[in-house]
């Protein structure tokens, strides 16, 4: 393992691999600090550029952009409070105040340095787990993996803040859409309504482009008038001078909060389709609860801003573990990771890191060197990025916009996909409107051809119904696809009590 | 940068050239009915640029995926017949007429050459106790309709073992799982006994993942002389899956038989066969009359094979 991993990392030093690597992470960190642009979005807008390279240098590339998005979040949100990306919204919590406070460059900082300790914490479990956890897939049949798909839906449906039902119509929907095409056994034409295009159903990227990329942008254009406003927040002549010896003591006196917090961006990382968003959020309250003086987060304490930025760089290390070792994307931006394998003529999979030793090594040689070159793009441009988070939106939103319309016409050279990206920017936007939530949705577009799929494996190999309730892990599985389900209501009474209580609005559902 | 070519071939769509120069003055585009990364495509990504090199122009690779390969064809189908629309096809297009799929055959099209050969292996599962191909044959003639095949329906992976149910009157049980790989992996968990696969997978067989039971070729293969052909166990099925390239009826004769030169010297090149072997594919090329004398003769057999098992549609 280690001969592999020397060797990996021997081969990511040189140019060719490096320069995607180091161009995609810097791609990353600007994506990642531009507020209103996505990770998810930025690693759409790279994809296309990679189909040209060789796998190792796509994945590589993919990778910087990950890693150096997971970072660059933090930017805006500890100067202008608010978040570059989902995955950075508990960043804002205590780091803006703390900006506030006149410590800017301790904010940045810490969540810069938090992060790459989180990143490397995530780094060990991901070499270590990914090959066990490989062979521990083998032994799901049909029947495992139809339960813990399963499993991941009701997850994402309960995660929904405001509405169980909203969420699980959401997953629903996202399933439907799947439906359409053919059917996965004989290729049987279904519900194509006689529309050519449809025939081959709906390949999930475009979707989530459309989805990810043009609803959001579109919401995003609806409140353009804030942006200017954020520009005037930040103070021009900001310093972000600070000392880093004593940043580090900050981080390394507080080892509960690093490690603890990792870990739960490693363990959402892991669970299928939940992602950073989830985590960084859960991390903080977390840290909140296990201090011993609760009070104090939100006011702009170096706790917060470790919690966050730690889980959700720990979070990326984990979703590439379930990626490459069950071929189930961990979240939207792995989804994209996974279609780049994919292009790339890789099957990820059970069996991926023993086939292809040098290309998953590679990439975990390619995930810890990101986190050394997100560090010295950061010492050596974090005064640019200041200048980077207050670029106009007008200008930005075009741009992506027409990169992910190319990039979803070069996926397979064919306009069907262009025209899924059109129906589906639509559809999601109408979606955001009406409060239906988008993670569930798109998680059912990428699992619902599976769930059919095993489920007809399932009962073709043995007609036995009981099978999904007696396998002992699948059984696990749909017992904890219950819970979830039933937290998620309870949490949300409790909720509804509370706000009842107070007298405010009500959570419909 | 694949999207250069792809951006410069929408552009040329739209330019819509006037003029009729020499064939090709545009980019060809090539239709892989399947998706990018799987073993047609590999093949065609290969093979498509030393075609390039023949032609003096550019071939694009456009992966229409879906309804077991019929939505591209049926895109390709739809192109007018000017050369610069050519498909990708193997065994399957005879499989989907005949099981109803769909209704395109090849006689829709006319052959350019047939490029490759990869010939089809008895594979099994780690898991079961069958040592040789008579070790499960005699569990088989046991144990009726137990043994799960794992194949994609209606398709090359399934017409193989059907074969050798009817060679050796065993009854096999299949269980869909469509593509190599998602097939590769029930074998190694023991989701399933028994598939067909190919030298692509012989990395797994040597490291005891995977058993190769018998080749389904005329004699042993030198990459794995350890494993007998079907032939010489007394089961007469020879299996393959050949891919070749068709144009569109009513192409242009000049265009036809410049791409016809190409697809044959491209066949040819040792770089090809070289990288074919990694694939675990043979070079076997066949000009257009001989393809289409082939191709009439697959077709007679799939028909019979849909028949035998009871899926022909019509």
């Amino acid at each position: 393992m280690f001969e592999l991993l020397g060797a990996g990392l021997a081969g990511m030093l040189q140019l060719k691999y490096l320069a995607p690597l180091a161009i995609g992470a810097l791609v990353g960190v600007v994506g990642g600090a531009i507020p209103g642009i996505t990770i998810t979005m930025t690693v759409i807008v790279v994809l296309p550029f990679t189909f040209g390279l060789e796998p190792l240098q796509g994945l590589a590339a993919m990778i910087g952009v990950y890693v150096g998005g997971e970072t660059g979040g933090l930017i805006a949100s500890c100067l202008l409070g608010i978040p570059g990306k989902p995955s950075a919204v508990a960043t804002t919590f205590d780091g803006f105040p703390m900006a506030r406070k006149g410590e800017p460059g301790r904010a940045i900082w810490l969540g810069i340095w938090a992060s790459i300790f989180g990143g490397l914490l995530g780094a060990i479990v991901l070499i270590a787990a990914t090959e066990p956890l490989a062979r521990f897939a083998l032994q799901f049949g049909p029947w495992e993996y139809f339960s813990l798909f399963i499993l991941a839906l009701s997850m994402v449906a309960g995660l929904v803040e405001s509405s169980l039902a909203k969420g699980l119509a959401s997953g629903a929907l996202g399933c439907v859409v799947t439906i359409l095409g053919n059917d996965p056994v004989l290729g049987r034409e279904r519900l194509t309504l006689g529309i050519p295009w449809l025939e081959g159903g709906i390949p999930f990227l475009p979707v989530l482009i459309g989805v990810f990329a043009f609803a959001q942008i579109m919401s995003d254009v609806e409140k353009m008038g804030g942006a200017a406003s954020a520009e005037q927040a930040l103070d021009r002549g900001v310093s972000l001078a600070v000392s880093h010896a004593r940043v580090l003591w900050d981080i390394l006196s507080r080892p509960f909060v690093l490690l603890w917090c990792s870990f739960i961006g490693l363990v959402i990382g892991v669970l299928p389709a939940i992602g950073g968003s989830a985590a960084n959020m859960l991390a903080w309250d977390q840290a909140k609860k296990f201090s011993r003086h609760p009070e104090k987060f939100g006011t702009g304490i170096p706790e917060g801003i470790i919690a966050s930025e730690s889980s959700n760089n720990a979070n990326v290390a984990g979703s590439l573990v379930t990626i490459m070792a069950f071929g189930i994307p961990g979240d939207a931006v792995t989804a994209v990771m996974l279609g780049a394998l994919t292009v790339h003529g890789i099957q990820s999979g059970p069996l991926f890191i023993s086939q292809n030793a040098q290309i998953a090594y590679g990439m975990f040689a390619a995930y810890i060197l990101a986190h050394a070159i997100v560090l010295a793009i950061l010492l050596l441009g974090v005064r640019w990025m200041l200048r980077i988070v207050v670029v106009p939106r007008s200008i930005l939103f075009p741009v992506v916009l027409v990169l992910c319309t190319v990039g979803a016409y070069a996926l397979g050279n064919a306009m069907a996909s262009v025209y899924v990206l059109l129906v589906f920017g639509v559809a999601g936007y109408a979606m955001v409107k009406v409060g239906f939530p988008l993670a569930p949705f798109i998680l059912g577009v990428i699992l619902g051809d599976q769930i059919e799929v095993n489920l007809i494996r399932a009962l073709m190999t043995n007609p036995d119904p009981w099978l999904f309730l007696t396998r002992p892990i699948s059984g696990l599985l749909l017992g904890a696809a219950v819970l979830s389900i039933a937290a998620a209501l309870w949490q949300h009474h409790r909720q509804r009590r509370r706000m009842a209580a107070a007298g405010a609005g009500d959570a419909d559902f | 940068m694949k999207i250069l070519p792809a951006v410069a071939c929408a552009l040329a769509a739209l330019v819509s050239a006037a003029a009729s120069a020499a064939y090709p003055e545009r980019p060809i585009k090539l239709i892989v009915p399947w998706a990018a990364g799987g073993d047609t495509d590999v093949i065609y990504r290969t093979f498509a640029p030393l075609m390039q090199k023949q032609l003096g122009g550019t071939i694009v690779v456009a992966n229409v995926g879906g309804a077991s390969g019929t939505k591209g064809a049926k895109e390709a189908l739809a192109a007018p017949a000017d050369g610069y629309t050519i498909f990708a096809v193997h065994d399957s297009i005879h499989a989907t007429y005949y099981t109803g799929v769909a209704d395109v055959n090849y006689t829709d099209f006319e052959p350019i050459c047939l490029v490759s050969s990869t010939p089809s292996i008895v594979t099994a599962s780690p898991k079961t106790s069958w040592r040789d191909m008579k070790a499960l044959l005699a569990d088989a003639k046991a144990r009726p309709g137990q043994i799960t095949v794992g194949a994609t329906l209606g398709s090359t992976s399934h017409f193989f073992p059907a074969m050798v149910e009817q060679a050796t009157g065993v009854k096999f049980k299949y269980v869909s799982y469509e593509g190599t790989a998602p097939r590769m992996n029930a074998l190694l968990g023991g989701h399933v006994d028994l598939a067909e696969s190919n030298l692509t997978q012989k990395g797994k067989a040597d490291a005891g993942q995977l058993r190769f039971l018998a080749i389904a070729t005329a004699t042993r293969n030198d990459e794995i002389p350890n494993v007998p052909t079907l032939k010489e166990l007394g089961i007469d099925v020879e299996y393959a899956v050949n891919r070749g390239l068709l144009a569109l009826k009513g192409t242009p004769a000049d265009a036809l038989a410049r791409l016809r030169a190409a697809c044959g010297a491209a066949a040819r090149d040792p770089g090809f066969a070289e990288a074919m072997k990694k694939q675990g594919t043979l070079v076997r090329y066949l000009d257009h009359d001989a393809y289409a004398a082939f191709l009439r003769k697959e077709d007679g057999l799939n028909k019979a094979l849909a028949k035998e098992l009871g899926l022909l549609k019509r």
